[in-house]
């Protein structure tokens, strides 16, 4: 039982690293990234890729990890949605073009990737030593301990940014009146840029941790945990943090239920029936506000 | 001819499935429904069919039919579950519908085949089977996008709100858009298992929806015919381009966020635009002697001008078609 407890606590984890990117930018900028689970997979390959020449440490395959995202997600917002953003008659139309424009960009680096692994799973060597140690008969390693704080300590960071900073005050006022933000001085552009490269780091690092605490991914893991990643933003209510960070433990949590109560492979499942029973009941989620768009 | 057609009936059966395909996801989306249920419908109804050929060995055409009832029902219960909700929220929880159908499958045990899926499902089914369900279908939509029904759906789809102020039942309109998406999603999904004989879990995984998405974008969301030149190039094209070979996947996703950029309106929308400019071109040529003689008749014809744009819109409006302006 307890053991199941810090399996859901690390998946959870994986699961907040994730969708607090996806969260954000969508939250924010309104930009609901379907290249996401793609970035987070490429980064962890690129990582993948560099240890097959040189053996690194846990902190620099990290950074790896992140620096790669980063770019990813800068990248295909300054090459794909902002010009769809410039050219598109409304944000109605803009948002769905950006969705397909998503879809479209994702399918290379998965390309790429199914290609130079064959579609096997990929693992990183490193020469960071994972232990593991029991305490009162739970198992639990390094790496998912490392997994649980990153998630803790960067939700935390992300929320007293978006509350305290100027630069999270204008990111929010952009999520509430795009236009009269800008009238007020907030700059979309470059904040979008920074946003989603916040975001895509975050998502670098959730995979480079993954592929570290799992030994190895498949090139396709990325879209499952799309799926996953909406669940939980949805459950928890776009754009705040703490709805994230409940959304994605409460998931983990009934997913590992399930888990260990069914013999099938119904976990997959479990995403798809809280999207629709939440969107039903409470389409704002749990810590959403009732006046946020949904049509 | 006969030869031709022949040797490339694969080909020809399959632009015909893969319009039905696309047609599936371009239906709502024409309805302002951003909504992948018909690809789920794909997959029920590819199963469905599978299913009633394996156990009960009815005729192809019934199996069809009975995969095509199949498909209406469940997108139409579906269409009244996701009713209040719009734009992303019903895309995403549409996609997470379609991917669910392949867990459901992997999940059926005996009767869905599990991780390996249906083999061996004979039935015979003719070429002119195919196409006379595609011409069906293709009339059908081809009404809906012309004279008063056609502006109906398009008010449905620009302005909501407007369209309902003035008595367009829009909550009608966009479940029939999820009813007709189903129809044709399981009819193509019916007919590529009955002329494959196969179908698995990974035949209606993310790749078809990718695959629909490829042939609406690129050939065009606003009528049947962006929905067939998609549906003939994405047949096709791999066939041509067998170079490509594993990269195929790259050039698609390549293409689609390509034209999300920069043309919105597909192959279709670019090709009606460029037939607009030229006819407004050759107008305005026709002219052109008239305004070196006479500056007054010059005016005459400036003030024309907006009445010689309408003109081509107004074609456009009978041809169904919208401008992206």
């Amino acid at each position: 039982m307890l053991q199941d407890l810090v399996f859901a606590m690390s998946l959870g984890s994986i699961y907040l690293l994730f969708a607090l990117g996806m969260s954000l930018v969508w939250g924010t900028i309104g930009i609901l990234n379907f290249a996401h689970g793609v970035i987070f997979m490429f980064a962890a390959f690129v990582a993948y890729l560099i240890s097959q020449e040189v053996t690194l440490g846990l902190p620099l395959l990290v950074l790896i990890g992140i620096a790669v995202g980063a770019l990813m997600s800068v990248g295909i917002q300054l090459l794909a949605f902002e010009p769809i953003l410039r050219r598109a008659k409304d944000f109605r139309t803009a948002e769905l073009q950006i969705l397909i424009g998503g879809i479209g960009v994702a399918t290379i680096p998965l390309a790429i990737a199914q290609h130079e692994t064959k579609s096997n799973p990929f693992g990183i060597t490193t020469s960071f030593d994972s232990q593991t140690y029991e305490v009162f008969g739970v198992r639990i390693s390094t790496t998912q301990i490392i997994i649980i704080v990153a998630a803790v300590v960067f939700s935390a960071a992300l929320a007293i940014w978006l509350r305290r900073s100027r630069h999270g005050l204008a990111l929010r006022a952009i999520g509430v009146d795009s236009e009269t933000s800008s009238l007020m001085g907030a700059n979309r552009a470059r904040l979008a840029i920074g946003a989603m490269g916040l975001s895509g780091g975050l998502a670098g690092l959730a995979g480079v941790l993954l592929t570290l605490n799992l030994g190895a991914i498949t090139p396709e893991s990325g879209d499952a945990l799309l799926v996953t990643a909406f669940a939980a933003v949805i459950l928890g209510g776009v754009g705040s943090v703490l709805g994230v960070v409940v959304g994605s433990y409460a998931l983990a949590m009934i997913e590992t239920w399930v888990l260990v109560n069914t013999s099938g492979t119904w976990v997959a499942a479990v995403s798809f029936g809280i999207i629709f029973l939440v969107l039903l009941f409470r389409p704002q989620g749990l810590f959403g506000h009732a006046e946020v768009r949904r049509t | 001819m006969i030869e031709w057609y022949e040797s490339n009936l694969v080909l020809i059966q399959g632009t015909i499935i893969n319009l039905l395909l696309a047609l599936s996801l371009q239906v709502p989306f024409r309805f302002g429904v951003f909504s992948f249920a018909g690809i789920g419908a794909f997959g029920i109804g590819g199963y469905a069919a599978a299913i009633l050929i394996l156990e009960q060995e009815v005729s192809a055409v019934v199996a069809i039919i009975g995969a095509m009832v199949v498909g209406v029902a469940v997108c139409w219960v579906l269409g009244l579950v996701v009713a209040r909700l719009g734009g992303l929220y019903l895309g995403m929880a549409t996609i997470a519908f379609t991917l669910i159908i392949a867990v459901v499958a992997i999940n059926g045990g005996e009767r869905t085949g599990g991780v390996i899926g249906l083999f061996g499902v004979l039935a015979d089914l003719p070429t002119w089977t195919i196409l006379a369900f595609a011409l069906v279908a293709v009339a059908i939509l081809a009404i809906t996008e012309r004279g008063a029904i056609g502006r109906r759906v398009e008010a449905v789809r620009e302005d909501p709100e407007l369209a309902a102020s003035i008595g367009v039942n829009v909550r009608r309109y966009r479940l029939v858009a999820f009813v007709a998406s189903g129809a044709l999603g399981a009819a193509a999904g019916a007919m590529n298992t009955i002329v494959r004989t196969t179908i698995g879990p990974t035949d209606i995984g993310f790749g078809i929806v990718v695959l629909a998405l490829t042939m609406m974008i690129i050939g065009g969301t606003r009528s049947w015919l962006g929905a067939l030149i998609g549906a003939i190039i994405f047949t096709w094209l791999p066939s041509i381009l067998e170079s490509v070979g594993t990269w195929q996947h790259l050039v698609y996703g390549a293409l689609v966020a390509l034209a999300a950029i920069f043309m919105p309106g597909g192959l279709l929308g670019v090709m009606t635009d460029g037939w607009r400019g030229l006819q407004r071109r050759r107008r305005r040529a026709s002219r052109g002697t008239s305004v070196v003689e006479d500056p007054t008749e010059a005016e005459a014809a400036a003030a024309e001008e907006p009445a010689a744009e309408l003109a081509p819109l107004l074609d456009a409006a009978n041809t169904g078609e919208r401008g992206q302006s």
